[in-house]
């Protein structure tokens, strides 16, 4: 009994220990924005892995996602006899909620795993100590590339997103069950206001930073950790670990930013 | 303790009394060391001894507990992040597993510290990427991805690396490590004409008893966190110290005295039970 | 590093002295491409040269890479022990056409 007590200590200091130093890197990331000189081209090529390569599932999810909703909402409309409602119920919940949420979720998988076991493998095998020895700063060579990529792709990812997610719903509505055309569009560009964009925008870009941050901090400062000197399997710990706390962090975050923003 | 060492200039690095725990464990416990400028020194030691730690702490990647570590005159408890840079910039580190960016291919490897510090035409960094190629026999294979050498040429790889911005310190970490000995003397060979002709001042962590008597000006030996032996490869071979000479003679285990105790060992009986009986 | 081109009657002339490092190097090739460019022959005095890195050394090479795609007369004199013992390193010496004077290389070039 003592034990478990004695466990949950440890496990809860060790959160605040983490948490600590994801904070701590944020800072780090920050501090070095303002230093020059910057270089354009691995940022560059961080949007391409987290954006351009992301494209695809997102599409698909928004595609699949959005023909559920018009679905459902048509469904559930029916009933009350105002299906002319459709185009509002799915674009407003796309808008506000599920876009942001989906895609990053999407990027979490797709991305933020391999971020993690990159950066991990790189610490391992002494890459993130040879850059220091270099004289090249591993938290702006490394870490600053990946957040700064994650801030800007996570919001055009979500545009895409709800782009193809309102016309998924779209095909479901006009094409599927033959409501009109207008109605479907009209309703929506009625119903969503500069709000609904601002918060879903305020969302998106917050996800990005909370993905790319916690990812790579897992990675990061994996040899802080017991996972450290586990090598491979330690970083296969640190993944995993990673994309859970990634995922959980921003559903918690959709509520807080949620909840502040309405 | 923060004594002024006198920093005589013929010291590349002077080293006192240096601590370091990790948590609970001591694992450098008062180690001093000079390394005399334009010298090879070999640290020595078997594993566990804390060679890496010691590494690791005259690189800046490692804070000790107390000690002090001066380089190339500059004192690491005090200098800023830029300080340390810029004496970076005067060192070139060759990691044991190579440490290789697995992004990139060898050539851009060894350019990048160039990339990154200077300025200069980009032909001019092609040139002298070949030349530091040509100088580790790797200027075929400058396309190449670490993930396709072999164990050699990743080595060899890492050391046109730490020498691209022509240090005048460089650190080894295990040349031989994992190499056949053609390869490694090959290896050898280079790093004595590196002090040879540009005068570097060299470090190199190993446990290769030959290697290190054929390039070393100077050996320091390691043991369980304490300097057992430093000096010329000459005195290390006259030293009187049993643990030298064992390491030295590589002698068998000693054979066993009590085979009781041995017994006891191997089966697991406690000393208990074994008065019991 | 000082280096300074002295027109000669049929070549140039380069004198280098002091320290050839990577702050300094980048001048230095300036001033040798300049030179070939212009279409003149070039021999360059490393006499004063206490000290060269790669870059240096690199930038003597892009310079006989110059003068051979342009057929002008390159040559190195006057190469001090320390410059020698990089040059040999790199196994550039046998690549250098080296020059015992500035007579020497005005009758061969």
């Amino acid at each position: 009994m003592l034990n478990r007590i004695e466990n949950l200590g440890t496990g809860t200091l060790r959160l605040f220990e983490e948490a600590g130093r994801t904070f701590n890197l944020l800072l780090l990331v920050a501090w070095q924005l303002v230093q020059p000189p910057y270089r354009l081209y691995p940022i560059v090529r961080q949007i391409y892995f987290i954006g351009a390569r992301s494209l695809t599932v997102i599409v698909i999810s928004g595609a699949t996602i959005g023909m559920v909703l018009g679905l459902q909402f048509y469904n559930i409309l029916e009933r009350f006899g105002s299906v002319n409602l459709l185009g509002s119920g799915v674009a407003l919940s796309v808008v506000r909620e599920i876009g942001p949420i989906m895609t990053a979720l999407m990027v979490v998988g797709r991305a933020g795993s391999a971020m993690c076991a990159e950066l991990g493998i790189m610490r391992i095998t002494e890459q993130v100590d040879a850059l220091e020895c270099m004289a090249i700063n591993p938290d702006k060579h490394l870490v600053m590339p990946r957040v700064i990529a994650g801030l800007l792709s996570v919001p055009l990812l979500t545009a895409i997103f709800n782009f193809v997610a309102i016309y998924g719903g779209y095909f479901v509505g006009v094409i599927m069950f033959g409501m009109a055309e207008g109605s479907y569009m009209n309703g929506m560009t009625d119903a969503i206001e500069w709000e609904d964009v601002r918060l879903g925008l305020v969302k998106s870009l917050i996800f990005g930073v909370l993905i790319t941050l916690i990812c790579c901090a897992k990675g990061y400062y994996m040899h802080l950790t017991r996972a450290g000197s586990q090598g491979a399997e330690g970083v296969s710990h640190v993944t995993t670990d990673a994309v859970v706390l990634a995922s959980v962090s921003i559903l918690f975050a959709d509520f807080i930013i949620g909840a502040l923003m309405s | 303790m923060s004594q002024t060492t006198p920093s005589s200039s013929s010291n590349a690095i002077v080293i006192r009394d240096l601590v370091v725990d990790y948590g609970p464990r001591r694992i450098l416990d008062g180690v001093s060391l000079d390394v005399p400028a334009g010298k090879i020194m070999v640290i020595m030691g078997g594993s566990g001894t804390g060679k890496s730690t010691l590494l690791r702490c005259m690189l800046g990647l490692k804070k000790p507990t107390s000690g002090s570590i001066e380089m190339l005159g500059t004192d690491l408890r005090r200098a800023s992040k830029k300080q340390m840079y810029a004496l970076r910039k005067q060192m070139g580190v060759a990691f044991q597993g190579g440490a290789l960016f697995s992004s990139m291919t060898v050539a851009e490897n060894i350019q990048l510290a160039l990339r990154e510090h200077t300025k200069l035409d980009d032909n001019t960094m092609q040139i002298m990427t070949r030349i530091k190629l040509d100088m580790v026999n790797m200027l075929p294979h400058e396309h190449l991805m670490p993930s396709e050498l072999s164990g050699g040429m990743t080595k060899r790889t890492a050391l046109a690396r730490a020498l691209i911005m022509d240090p005048k310190l460089l650190f080894f970490d295990e040349p031989s490590a994992g190499l056949d000995p053609v390869t490694s003397a090959e290896i050898d060979d280079l790093i004595l004409m590196l002090r040879n002709t540009l005068g570097m001042t060299i470090v190199v962590v190993t446990h290769e008893l030959e290697s290190a008597f054929k390039i070393a000006d100077n050996i320091t030996i390691l043991g369980k966190g304490i300097v057992l032996e430093t000096g010329t490869p000459q005195q290390i071979r006259l030293s009187e110290k049993p643990e030298i000479q064992a390491l030295l003679n590589r002698q068998p285990r000693e054979t066993i005295v009590d085979t009781d105790a041995h017994l006891r060992a191997l089966t697991g009986e406690s000393d208990d039970a074994k008065d019991e009986d | 590093m000082e280096c300074s081109i002295k027109a000669e009657s049929s070549y140039d002339l380069l004198s280098v002295s002091g320290e050839v490092d990577l702050q300094y190097s980048p001048q230095l090739r300036e001033k040798i491409l300049a030179s070939l460019k212009a279409g003149r022959p070039l021999l360059i005095d490393l006499a004063g040269v206490s000290y060269i890195d790669s870059s240096g050394i690199a930038s003597l090479v892009e310079g006989y890479q110059a003068a051979k795609s342009a057929k002008l007369g390159y040559g190195l004199m006057n190469i001090s022990q320390t410059a020698m013992q990089v040059l040999t390193l790199t196994r550039l010496d046998r690549i250098f056409q080296i020059y015992a004077s500035a007579a020497d290389f005005e009758q061969r070039a």
